[in-house]
């Protein structure tokens, strides 16, 4: 016996005591191995052969094993086969203690699954440095063993967490109304989270609000910001907000929750009714084109504000730019992911080559499918280093208006009530606030006519506008007959809007009930002048261009329609039972 | 050396002079240099004359090193951008932000 001083004293070997497995068919060699171990403190089983020697391993799952070769009914190599297919994930070592020495015998013994060999005779202090070397892997070998479960399981949380943020992100950020038959879109993330953004919304109006934006990064570092902003775009949106409000919002929220040097390069398109105009806001976005249904130049609309989330509210340029829309145009936006995607040579897309395949002569409706397809040849299977998004927008009333409506949750409207509500705006007001969002919000708190508000809304719209444009501002309707009348009609308006010193709009609302039919009266009077409704009315009834849809439209919306006083006070009935749920029939 | 700076002998004037493409691998290069400035330091120079390409997380640094310079009391020049690196910075209005020459 050797004294503990000559044992390496190394702590983790000799602190802990562990458990061994003796296996030897020699009575005095498991005797003085087990009185060694016990002196040591470890926990000792003593099997006799080989087969003895699986079974107690399976029974007690040992630390270690001794082993000889050379044992009745199963040797030392086929137990420690067995042995060693048992552990599984645990590194267990198993020393052979053996007299033979022949080269082929000891290999042999590693093959089978041994450690490590020993000769007999043997001096115990090298077994004990053995022991103690082997211990030391072992201890290793679990560390390593428990990181990298930990590792696993961490992997696993993640993966978990990763799915249902997925889905999370799916429902908020969904596409909207992004499949009507006159929207293609090229949605190409680089991960499963998109730090691109793509929305499509109907307006109560009719019409879409669309909106393209593209994170600084990409991933889900990129694709968190999108959440907010894709949950009010719908909620105002659906509102009746113009998206001047909508980019406010949005540039607020992020300016709040992204950290400086992130942001969102935006553009929000809305489109009309008649898709006879667009107004969009380009804040960091490459030029959005716009292409005549022959080819030919395209009209241009570059980025005009710095991106969203950049400056805070009150250095915000929320101006939009109005232009007129021929039928049969397509308006092409995209993320600079689509110019700078990169072919393997290194060379970049770019943007005169993507005007190259928006001029090209081509069929309007293959023109979509062909710039995807150059992009997909250019790329080359190479690697995509950023998110990368397209859409074109088909400038056709008659596909635009088969957009199914989104259904609503609650759609049940309440039993007819009778009560009243009265709104007096005076120009203050009206330069800074459009009230038509929360008129409606009032009427569907109080009424819950959900299935009726594309109707009420342009209703409300209509004669709104009427009242502001024609009544206060004196704005002449004519303007918008000349061609790109409409772009001047609207610089008019903003530039009297915002130099309107005095007048006032008042808008009343009752509403009565008639057993389960309910009748909501409108009534908008301003302090303009008014007009000769009489004269008016006819020229209205037979004017059929798009800048006069609205009082026709209304007409045919209404029960009555009546105008008052000078011409300067309107008022509609509009009568609605419960039950029905039809959407807007459009005048056209 | 893609990211070179030099402070004006009266310590008032850093001038960062960036080659190659300034993209997201510059990002710890680039703050770096902007904290480790003299804190005398009133105007920043970005030279690019030698930037290749930028994308949207150098539009974003310049942000970080305008929110280091003091916010909408910052002067910050970007100086001799090549025509595509001007587009990128012109498409995000940067001009409203930076004087760019």
């Amino acid at each position: 016996m050797m004294s503990a001083s000559v044992v390496p004293n190394h702590p983790a070997a000799s602190s802990t005591p562990f458990t061994v497995l003796i296996a030897d068919d020699d009575r005095i060699n498991r005797m003085v191995l087990h009185a060694m171990l016990k002196k040591d403190g470890h926990t000792v089983y003593v099997a006799e052969n080989g087969q003895e020697a699986v079974t107690l391993f399976e029974h007690h799952q040992p630390d270690l094993v001794l082993m000889d070769v050379m044992m009745p009914y199963m040797d030392g190599y086929e137990a420690t086969s067995r042995i060693k297919a048992m552990t599984g994930e645990r590194f267990v070592p198993v020393i052979f203690l053996t007299a033979m020495t022949d080269a082929q015998a000891l290999v042999h013994c590693v093959e089978c699954g041994g450690d490590d060999f020993l000769h007999k005779p043997y001096k115990h202090a090298i077994l004990k440095a053995k022991i103690a070397a082997m211990e030391r892997v072992r201890q290793l070998y679990t560390t390593l063993q428990s990181q990298k479960n930990a590792l696993a399981s961490h992997h696993r949380r993640l993966q978990r967490e990763y799915e249902v943020a997925e889905k999370l992100f799916s429902t908020i950020v969904h596409p909207g109304c992004l499949d009507a038959p006159h929207l293609k879109y090229l949605l190409s993330p680089m991960s499963i989270f998109n730090g691109d953004l793509l929305l499509a919304a109907r307006k109560p109006s009719g019409g879409l609000h669309i909106m393209l934006g593209d994170f600084t990064g990409h991933g889900l570092p990129a694709a968190v910001g999108a959440m907010p902003v894709a949950d009010l775009f719908y909620v105002m949106t659906d509102k009746g907000y113009a998206i001047s409000d909508i980019v406010a919002e949005a540039n607020q929220k992020l300016k709040a929750i992204l950290p400086t040097g992130v942001f969102c390069a935006a553009a929000l398109l809305d489109l009309d009714a008649t898709y006879s105009h667009l107004t969009i806001w380009n804040g960091g976005l490459p030029d959005v084109f716009v292409r005549q249904p022959s080819g030919g130049p395209l009209r241009r609309l570059c980025s005009q504000h710095l991106p969203l989330g950049v400056v805070d509210n009150t250095r915000l340029d929320r101006s939009v730019e109005v232009i007129e829309l021929m039928p049969g145009e397509r308006v092409y936006a995209y993320t600079d992911g689509v110019i700078e995607a990169s072919a393997p040579n290194g060379e970049l897309f770019s943007q005169p080559r993507l005007e190259v395949y928006l001029t090209q002569d081509c069929a309007p409706e293959q023109v979509f499918e062909t710039i995807c397809d150059g992009l997909t040849a250019f790329r080359a299977g190479g690697p995509q280093r950023d998110d990368l998004t397209l859409i074109e927008i088909t400038c056709d009333a008659g596909l635009a208006n088969q957009i199914s409506p989104e259904a609503t949750t609650s759609s049940v409207a309440k039993a007819p009530a009778c009560w009243h509500m009265a709104l007096a705006l005076d120009a203050m007001t009206l330069r800074t606030l459009d009230p038509l969002p929360q008129i409606m919000q009032m009427l569907i708190a109080l009424q819950g006519l959900h299935a009726h508000r594309e109707r009420l809304y342009t209703i409300l719209a209509e004669l709104f506008a009427n009242a502001l444009e024609h009544g206060l501002l004196g704005l002449d309707s004519a303007l918008k007959h000349t061609p790109q009348g409409f772009v001047a009609y609207y610089t008019a308006r903003e530039q009297s809007l915002a130099a309107l010193e005095h007048g006032w709009i008042n808008i009343a609302l009752t509403h009565t009930a008639m057993g389960p039919a309910g009748q909501l009266t409108l009534r908008i009077e301003d302090s303009g002048p008014g007009f000769d409704y009489q004269r008016c009315s006819l020229d209205l009834a037979a004017n059929t261009t798009h800048s006069g849809r609205g009082i026709p439209l209304v007409r045919a919306l209404c029960q009555a329609l009546t105008y008052h006083g000078a011409g300067n006070c309107v008022a509609a009935v509009y009568v609605w039972s419960q039950g029905e749920t039809n959407v807007l029939q459009r005048a056209s | 050396m893609v990211l070179v700076t030099r402070t004006s002998s009266d310590g008032k004037v850093v001038t960062i002079d960036i080659s190659g493409r300034f993209d997201f691998s510059m990002h710890q290069e680039f703050r770096r240099v902007y904290e480790q400035a003299p804190g005398s330091a009133t105007q920043y120079i970005i030279n690019l004359r030698q930037t290749e390409y930028m994308d949207s997380s150098a539009l974003g640094m310049l942000l970080l090193l305008r929110e280091h310079a003091g916010g909408d009391r910052a002067h910050i020049e970007i100086m001799h951008c090549q025509p595509e690196v001007k587009k990128i910075l012109t498409i995000a209005n940067f001009q409203h932000l930076f004087c760019l020459d």
